[in-house]
């Protein structure tokens, strides 16, 4: 088996195992999830029954949302390694550390899809939005975003998983560096639901996958410090 | 009652005059803040031989054993395994060492079946061999009537006995084992003395901190007691002082003649 193949299945047993332990627990989903949903109700009655501006606010609502609740999932993803000891038991398993940075930036791109695939309808039912023929473009948009923030997410998450305030530190830290992610994905999500007049998708579609290139290549070079005492 | 196989990692060749030790440290020492967990330790340790590691609380076992498990690096010194340095050659190191530490490192939400199967994947156990070798270790430690019950539900001496099986899945040339006696009932206790005693027949360096020495003594081809961070004193066949090292007068040779 050769290295790449060796460190992918490495890093799909680790995404098994957080699937299965979270199928399980349901430790992230049922949190996320609600809180995600509260955001999007309460934004949705502080603006009021105006279409307009309800449709002008829905990209960057919905991106807040997955944020938000992205930042208790991917922490949470972490957090289940550090009961008993399983983070360090990780640590010594003779593996490249990069596979275990793949394997758990993989689960937290699973839990981000899941969690957009379930908040892009309840944007559209509460803010009053027609997804019909945008969905190829916020596929892509949600798809991109949510690989940045799994790729961002899981290198901090690693960075703040031993301290104790980690729930503070881990938006903390990564808030900044997810900032031109937000802009991009916000920027494209706006196009993809305006119908693109201007062309400009394609442009912050690359850049979301520029971002996201950097940040895996990143994360994946320096997670395995992050293990080491 | 069936017993799994004991795999065994290939030994690493030295020159015929001066082989491998399976443990090498020198001058080793380990600081927490300002206080120093290990304070200077020298010690080799041969291959094949049964070691017990003894002394008080605090005395530096667990960052002993902590150091050459690669989990934390030494503050200063060196340590090697296998002729491996446990800081530079961390990721060759962890290929011939198994760790059973005071955390069990399970998953609560996955059986024990599962975690043992997750384990053997990250173990390199081939594909074909994941399900039988699982089911083995499972029955050498006692656990196949809750094989599929999630650890969540386990007393900490299941618990225990879920990470002893571990240790069987895959091949090993050297054993860390920190208080492996500890949360265990009588049965698992002798569970835990007839599988050392199956590691050293197989010819595996085990390395064992513990406070219960008299229950491993027919074991044991060495002892070394710390205290302080520092060797306080050694026994042992073909246990050696050299002056140069040791702040007590040398690397410690522990079992050299068996």
């Amino acid at each position: 088996m050769t290295t790449l193949a060796r460190n992918a299945s490495i890093a799909l047993a680790i995404a098994r195992k957080d699937a299965l332990a979270e199928l399980r627990g349901k430790h992230a989903t049922t949190s996320t999830l609600f809180f995600a949903a509260v955001v999007l109700l309460l934004f949705g009655f502080a603006l009021g029954p105006d279409t307009r501006k309800l449709t002008e606010a829905a990209p960057g609502l919905l991106w807040l949302a997955i944020v938000f609740a992205g930042l208790l999932a991917v922490g949470r993803l972490h957090i289940v390694e550090t009961d008993d000891g399983a983070l360090e038991q990780l640590a010594l398993y003779p593996i490249d550390r990069r596979a275990i940075y793949a394997g758990k930036a993989i689960s937290g791109l699973a839990a981000m899809l899941v969690l957009g695939a379930v908040l892009l309808p309840v944007v559209a039912i509460l803010y009053g939005i027609d997804l019909a023929g945008a969905w190829p473009a916020l596929v892509a948009t949600l798809l991109l975003g949510c690989t940045g923030f799994a790729a961002v997410g899981t290198f901090y998450a690693g960075v703040t998983v031993r301290m104790r305030a980690r729930e503070v530190m881990l938006p903390l830290l990564m808030l900044p560096v997810i900032a031109p992610l937000l802009l991009a994905a916000v920027k494209a999500t706006t196009a993809a639901l305006a119908g693109d007049p201007f062309s400009e998708l394609p442009a912050w579609l690359q850049l979301l996958a520029g971002y996201d290139i950097v940040m895996l290549i990143a994360g994946a070079g320096t997670y395995g410090f992050l293990l080491e005492e | 009652m069936p017993q799994t196989t004991i795999y065994v990692a290939p030994r690493l060749s030295g020159s015929p005059d001066n082989p491998l030790p399976a443990v090498s440290t020198l001058e080793l020492a380990r600081l927490f803040g300002r206080s120093a967990a290990l304070a200077g330790v020298s010690l080799r340790i041969e291959t094949g031989r049964t070691v017990a590691l003894f002394g008080p609380n605090g005395a530096g076992k667990t960052t002993l054993l902590r150091i050459l498990a690669t989990a934390i690096r030494p503050s200063f010194g060196s340590a090697s395994v296998d002729g491996l340095d446990v800081a530079n050659d961390g990721d060759l190191v962890r290929t011939r060492i198994a760790y059973l530490s005071h955390a069990t490192g399970l998953y609560d939400d996955l059986t024990a079946a599962e975690n043992l199967r997750f384990a053997a994947r990250l173990l390199a156990v081939p594909t074909a061999e994941v399900d039988p070798r699982t089911a083995a270790a499972l029955a050498d430690v006692g656990l196949s009537t809750v094989a599929n019950q999630r650890v969540a539900g386990f007393s900490a001496g299941m618990r225990k006995r879920v990470a002893l099986g571990r240790l069987l899945l895959s091949a090993h040339s050297l054993l860390l084992l920190d208080e492996p006696h500890a949360a265990l009932d009588e049965a698992g206790m002798h569970l835990v003395d007839d599988l050392i005693r199956r590691w050293r027949e197989a010819g595996i360096t085990v390395l064992v901190a513990s406070h219960a020495i008299e229950r491993l003594e027919p074991l044991l081809d060495g002892r070394i007691r710390l205290d302080g961070g520092l060797v306080a004193a050694i026994d042992g066949d073909g246990a050696s002082l050299n002056a140069a090292f040791n702040r007590l007068g040398g690397p410690a040779v522990v079992g050299a003649s068996r």
